[in-house]
């Protein structure tokens, strides 16, 4: 199948897990610690955020297609208030995180989900039986 | 002035995101109650389409945040 819906996530999640560590190395042996943090903090809350809406995702397709009634929604109210949580946190401790820093990384999921898009585009295209 | 640019910001945000993802995962639930089959396909879809619809409300949340505390 040209889109199986795990290996995608095990994916994003795999690479998610690669820009926390490199995060983490970053806080702990460079001079640049306070945009470390605040790219480790938005990337913290934007790793839950990919996870919530994987799971949410895969919830209600199971849900449909085994003819059960769908509980709850996506979680976009949750997601919303995890950012908003993290900017209030940003902006109370100003001294640990820079807040730039702390709005990339709560982005960082969607440039995550974008170039593992254009990579599986890349890679349809040379090898297109693979896919 | 600043908490209604905020308000104006995320509730418009709110508002195409609402609709955007009500397009998204009711297409996506046609479909997969028509053709079980295609559950991972659509799933994918759908996922990769809110993903980038809720985007949106995201920053503008962040932006209204910005302006209501900075």
């Amino acid at each position: 199948m040209m889109y199986e819906y795990g290996s995608i996530v095990t994916r994003q999640r795999k690479w998610m897990l690669y820009l926390l560590a490199i995060l983490v190395l970053g806080t702990a042996f460079t001079p640049y610690s306070r945009i470390f943090q605040g790219l480790l903090l938005g990337s913290i809350v934007s790793f839950y955020n990919l996870w919530l809406l994987q799971h949410k995702t895969k919830a209600l397709g199971e849900a449909v297609a085994e003819n059960r009634s769908v509980r709850g929604g996506l979680g976009t109210f949750s997601r919303l208030a995890a950012v908003a949580l993290t900017v209030l946190i940003a902006l109370q401790f100003e001294e640990h995180f820079h807040f730039i820093a702390v709005v990339i990384g709560i982005v960082s999921s969607y440039i995550i989900l974008g170039l593992d898009i254009l990579q599986r585009m890349i890679a349809g295209r040379n090898h297109p039986s693979d896919n | 002035m600043g908490a209604l640019a905020a308000a104006i910001a995320i509730g418009l945000a709110a508002l195409g995101a609402g609709l955007g993802n009500g397009m998204i995962v009711s297409k996506t639930v046609e479909g997969i109650a028509r053709q079980p089959e295609l559950k991972g396909s659509l799933q994918t879809t759908m996922f990769i389409g809110v993903a980038l619809v809720e985007a949106i409300p995201i920053i503008a949340a962040v932006i209204a945040f910005m302006v209501v505390f900075q």
